[in-house]
């Protein structure tokens, strides 16, 4: 199931236009751009060729098998592409404009005669309200921005689902920045059809990602979401962001959504049951679905700190340690052997307490002896280690180092700089480590490995 | 066990000695007590005693007048149940064991539109409301849902004991499942059980006073 619109093999734009405002101009020239190897059918009567494609006149001139189609149309003529799509037995039509339930009683009217005509048909729709979907692995981009104000990801590992269609795509642009992959997003906008739980329940089964990010203002019905969560995150991790903590924001999300809020403390009970690591922003969403897509979960709760800088390793410690303003974890008490192994490695003006500081004379050979001790010591359940590319001796050899020894013990890094910095960001992205710009993001990621491990082991 | 005992509080009003009855055939502690309109001549319990109207309509028996605590004797238990009489002529009068000690809780089971029925544990005392030192799951519960909501709440500081007040984990997390079975066989007639306030005392958990809102008929 799911399979034809997450990898179809022909897709047609209905209202695809050359006209350069037009959302059927962004669509099609954002799945002509990235590389879709599908065949591509732009609808729209009054055109000749859109983008260098011949535009067929309507659904019915196509003549062949369509897996999926995206309407981009206002609102009162969705209807008859609807039923167009059904006759030729489309499986997956997403629709794009707004002008529906969100509006108000007409706009439901037309939203529900839509679910009528295809109710028991094998046609399935997303949306309507919607910005699209966007499938790198099969190169699939069907989102309305403009291509050249939007980035978007490469193919990688993690799968978004969002309400919201804006914080998707800014979302998405900004990871952008540092090479972070997704495998896909989905924006359900009003969901009409197709909704949260059964898109989870077909990534669980989908071998190109490893984790999922959800963001939800609402939910259709509590109980089904609580018990598809329950179950997919018995296989791979789940986050959730949902919006509308306090009254006065539940208040927003309702009108935007039209659904009724729910107290967030029981959300909170519920997530928590369900093993779903919880986020509070956007941030958080990517951070910790990139950090469940690559890291290693574990149970424990000692945490060996090693940075080339005291400081950042002494407010690394408070974070770790502390249950305010920090993850309320502990330093791992190291044993005195594996001290003593650490004292030969580094300069005598380091500390081989943890945190542990091998200061500025800190090399990546260094860092190799040090992480290799502190994976053998079984007090450590977990390493934090900076790469912190502002010293001589260090360089992108890091990388290869911190990937060699994190498949021993689950190790989160932290890096922090601009040019240098990003640019190992983007080198431990590519090799899978879960890699952040700050000390409270870095420390935090830490925290969701040991939850979601603490989940499975359950 | 908890199918038959919520098949017998689905039908008729539910007075409160009748929901602590049904509690204690689950398992759980309540304050040894009698329910009658005449006060009986050998009562079979130890003073302090409380006096309570037992009356499925009146759900806020304190504003009403109708909870007297602290009896001392049998003297003052004739007077006090004659005013109770003279207040709820046409209520039976429940009389308890009164139970000091301890730390206070509650535990509670409400219904969300979205999710359904869910179980509460807090804090107890006066200050809850003002706290919100209190933490939910959806019914049904396993025993790790109830350690970990144990874990949640200020009460858990109380497990390694403090000032000679101390809360046995384990069988705070069996009276949540116990509630929670309950509540989940309860099922649809189940609008609100208020179990305000209970008392930790080690391994002994008793419930002074529970309340069933049940979902008017559709």
């Amino acid at each position: 199931m799911l399979e034809d619109l997450f990898n179809p093999g022909s897709v047609a734009i209905v209202g695809a236009s050359s006209n350069q405002m037009k959302i059927g101009y962004a669509v099609l020239k954002n799945l002509v751009e990235s590389g879709y190897r599908g065949k591509i059918y732009p609808v729209n009567p009054r055109s000749g060729d859109i983008l260098g494609i011949p535009a067929k006149g309507s659904l019915d001139q196509i003549g062949e098998q369509i897996d999926l189609v995206v309407v981009s149309l206002p609102a009162a003529s969705v209807i008859q592409e609807i039923e167009a799509c059904v006759k030729l037995q489309v499986p997956y039509v997403v629709i794009i404009p707004g002008g529906f339930s969100e509006t108000g009683s007409e706009g439901r009217e037309l939203e529900k005669r839509i679910g009528k005509i295809i109710s028991g048909t094998r046609t399935r729709v997303i949306g309507p309200n919607t910005v699209g979907v966007y499938f790198p692995h099969s190169r699939v981009n069907m989102a309305l921005t403009p291509p050249d104000r939007v980035s978007f990801p490469p193919a990688g590992e993690i799968a978004f689902i969002s309400q919201s269609g804006a914080l998707g795509l800014l979302t998405m642009d900004s990871i952008s920045e540092y090479g972070i992959g997704i495998s896909a997003f989905i924006n359900l906008g009003n969901r009409l059809d197709l909704e949260e739980t059964e898109l989870l329940q077909y990534l669980s089964t989908d071998d190109r990602t490893r984790s999922i990010a959800v963001y939800v203002e609402s939910l259709r019905d509590g109980r089904e979401f609580y018990r598809t969560l329950k179950e997919v995150n018995a296989i791979k991790p789940v986050v959730v962001l949902k919006s509308g903590r306090s009254s006065a924001s539940a208040k927003a999300a309702s009108l935007h959504t039209g659904a009724m809020a729910s107290d967030d403390r029981i959300v909170n009970g519920m997530l928590r049951q369900a093993g779903a690591i919880r986020a509070y922003n956007e941030i958080e969403l990517l951070d910790y679905a990139r950090t469940l897509a690559h890291g290693m979960p574990f149970t424990g709760t000692g945490v060996a700190i090693l940075t080339t800088a005291g400081g950042v390793g002494v407010i690394t410690a408070d974070y770790v340690s502390s249950e305010a303003r920090g993850i309320g974890m502990r330093l791992a008490k190291l044993s005195e052997t594996t001290k003593d192994r650490i004292r030969k490695e580094i300069v005598s003006f380091g500390s081989v307490e943890n945190p542990i500081d091998l200061t500025a004379d800190g090399s990546v050979a260094s860092y190799d002896s040090v992480l290799g001790i502190l994976s053998e010591d079984e007090a450590v359940d977990a390493i934090i280690t900076y790469a912190l590319p502002q010293t001589p001796k260090m360089d992108t050899g890091i990388v290869d180092i911190i990937s060699k020894h994190s498949r021993t013990k689950p190790i989160v890094v932290g890096v922090i700089g601009s040019k240098l910095g990003k640019k190992l960001l983007i080198e431990f992205e590519k090799m899978k480590i879960p890699a952040f710009p700050s000390i409270e993001r870095t420390v935090k990621a830490v925290k969701v490995l040991h939850d979601y491990g603490c989940y499975r082991r359950r | 066990m908890f199918r038959e005992i919520a098949e017998s509080l689905r039908e008729r009003p539910v007075t409160e000695f009748a929901l602590k009855t049904a509690l204690r055939s689950i398992g759980i502690t309540v304050p040894e007590g009698v329910v009658c309109t005449e006060l009986p001549g050998n009562l079979g319990l130890s003073y302090p005693l409380v006096l309570k109207v037992s009356s499925a309509e009146i759900l806020h028996k304190t504003e009403a007048g109708g909870v007297m605590v602290g009896i001392q004797g049998r003297g003052e238990l004739e007077d006090k149940f004659r005013i109770m009489k003279e207040r709820f002529p046409d209520s039976e009068i429940m009389i308890e064991e009164m139970i000091n000690g301890g730390i206070e809780g509650i535990v509670g089971v409400s219904r969300d539109r979205n999710f359904g029925l869910s179980i509460m544990l807090g804090s107890g005392g006066i200050y809850t409301e003002l706290f919100q030192d209190v933490t939910f799951r959806l019914i049904p519960i396993d025993e790790t849902d109830a350690l970990e909501m144990i874990g949640e709440v200020s009460l858990s500081k109380f497990v390694n004991g403090f000032r000679g007040l101390g809360i046995d984990k384990a069988a705070l997390a069996k009276f949540l499942l116990r509630v929670s079975g309950l509540a989940g066989a309860m099922g649809d007639y189940l609008s609100q059980l208020d179990l305000n306030p209970i008392r930790i005392d080690g391994h002994r958990i008793t419930v002074l006073d529970a309340k069933l809102i049940k979902r008017q008929s559709r």
